[in-house]
């Protein structure tokens, strides 16, 4: 069953008067529950466009996003996600704790479950010690972990990260892995986008490849020998599909 | 009912937290210094002077925290991003919006509260230390003043979430919202003074019917400054208290209802 899909989503922002910019076309795909979908792509390609378009954050132009059969626009099918933002920036002068208390109690848990969730989460991402100190005096790699938390604290279906490798140094970035895996045991449904092809490679079931806002080809690891390693290939569509256009 | 209470309530945390805030009490409290030794320059009306500008500064200072933290609550959420954390829950915009403005008027609440009971102190000083007594004078009206006071901030609180809805920056909302708070001080006496019989001035049909738009549209902040009443003791109807406070629920409602609206189809790319 496909607990996240895209049907026909074609996205454009104005770039100007009259001026708009094609940031996703035709853009169709759906994953099932259980898969880590690793979404691939240059820059601009279109990957954040289409998970924010699934948050309900932008809105298609065409197309409809569903999440679990339901339209994405709906707010209470977020209960069911768990969404970390690439480079996320959160409140200064607030801690993780009430940060995470925040994210528990408008997902609907209780002040015991958010309590146990928080020491839980908090220990895995290593941030337990620093629990009583601002963000604002984080560092990148240690905020990064606040938005893994946040993401994770209400036990989510569906888990999206979009760039979670984004500013972490080697051991944070082994942490992620074996988080993503660790939530792969659990048959969560993970849908992610990197730039690291090594950590795709990974742990993901299958691959998209988006280039100018459309999904050139798809890829199952587990089915799929590819011919050649996956950098090549994705350079490959790249260049199949007419390079980068900005 | 939680989702907006939630939001409320990380925006105050993060408001009362700010350092900012800490500055404009430091503000506060030299001006109320300032109040403190200006009174005794005066031979008379010692008490009056003090409630005048005690009560200035507790509007003063309430306007600077809610145009550079209450803005600065929206400004970041936008510009920085921080609303992916709210938005991809199952918080809704008007949610967002409504709770947003909640937490500011709870923060503007508490700075009221503690500068309220701050600029009792020069009063205090001015009654006790001159022996010259001034028989007008009620800490009821005094409190009724500076509810007051909060109550105009919760206007501009309101108007801030309105820009705040559909301005592309922090900057821009900033900008209006002082604008906005100008010109409501001032629509009632430019209003009086074309109307008045008393001073004939001779305006075009054009402009008199401008200054009535105005006087309709922006929220009229003059009904809630109370200085004066308090300086002299004169005591406030409680028709007035009920006709201002329904005029303030009224604006608040509409302006918060239209930039939930505005906020509604609002994207966050």
């Amino acid at each position: 069953m496909a607990v996240i899909s895209f049907h026909k989503i074609s996205k454009d922002y104005k770039t100007g008067f009259r001026k708009k910019k094609a940031a996703l076309r035709d853009f169709s795909l759906n994953i099932v529950e259980g898969e880590v979908f690793g979404f691939l792509g240059p820059n601009g390609a279109g990957k954040s466009t289409a998970i924010k378009i699934l948050l309900n954050l932008i809105f298609p132009t065409a197309g409809k996003a569903e999440i679990m059969g339901r339209d994405a626009g709906e707010k209470e099918i977020r209960r069911s996600v768990g969404y970390l933002p690439e480079n996320p920036y959160f409140y200064d002068y607030l801690n993780p704790v009430e940060l995470l208390n925040f994210a528990g109690k408008t997902s609907g848990m209780n002040s015991l479950e958010i309590k146990e969730k928080t020491e839980e989460l908090l220990n895995t991402v290593g941030l337990w010690n620093e629990r009583k100190r601002a963000i604002r005096s984080y560092s990148k790699g240690m905020v990064q972990r606040v938005g893994l938390a946040l993401a994770l604290i209400h036990d989510p279906k569906i888990v999206i990260l979009d760039e979670p490798m984004t500013g972490l140094d080697p051991i944070g970035r082994r942490q992620v892995i074996d988080l993503i895996l660790n939530l792969k045991s659990e048959g969560k449904t993970i849908f992610f986008s990197s730039h690291i092809l090594e950590d795709i490679e990974r742990v993901c079931d299958r691959i998209g490849i988006l280039v100018n806002g459309r999904l050139v080809r798809t890829i199952d690891i587990k089915s799929e020998s590819l011919s050649m390693p996956l950098e090549d290939v994705f350079i490959k569509e790249v260049e199949k599909a007419g390079g980068i256009r900005e | 009912m939680t989702q907006i209470w939630s939001v409320a309530l990380i925006t105050f945390k993060e408001g009362i937290k700010s350092r900012v805030l800490f500055g404009i009490f430091i503000i506060a409290l030299l001006l109320f210094a300032a109040t403190t030794v200006v009174i005794t320059l005066f031979m008379r009306d010692i008490v009056k002077v003090a409630v005048d500008l005690s009560l200035s500064t507790v509007s003063f200072a309430g306007l600077l925290a809610l145009l550079f933290i209450g803005v600065n609550l929206f400004g970041k959420d936008l510009d920085k991003r921080t609303i992916y954390m709210v938005i991809s829950r199952p918080v809704s915009r008007a949610q967002y919006l409504v709770g947003k403005f909640f937490g500011i008027i709870l923060l503007i609440f508490v700075v009221t509260t503690f500068l309220g009971a701050l600029s009792t102190i020069p009063v205090i000083m001015g009654k006790r230390f001159y022996y010259y007594t001034e028989v007008r004078f009620d800490w009821w009206i005094f409190l009724i003043a500076v509810l007051y006071i909060f109550i105009k901030l919760a206007i501009v609180s309101s108007i801030i979430t309105l820009f705040a809805s559909f301005t592309s920056n922090s900057f821009i909302a900033l900008v209006l919202s002082l604008v906005t708070y100008i010109i409501g001080q001032s629509t009632e006496s430019v209003r009086l003074l074309l109307v008045s019989t008393v001073e004939k001035i001779e305006v075009s049909p054009a402009l008199s019917y401008m200054v009535d738009i105005a006087y309709y549209i922006f929220p009229n902040m003059a009904a809630f400054d109370l200085k004066t009443q308090a300086a002299h003791g004169l005591a406030i109807g409680p028709v007035y208290m009920i006709w201002t406070i329904l005029y303030a629920i009224f604006y608040m409602t509409i302006a918060v209802a239209v930039g939930t609206l505005a906020f509604r189809r609002r994207e966050f790319p």
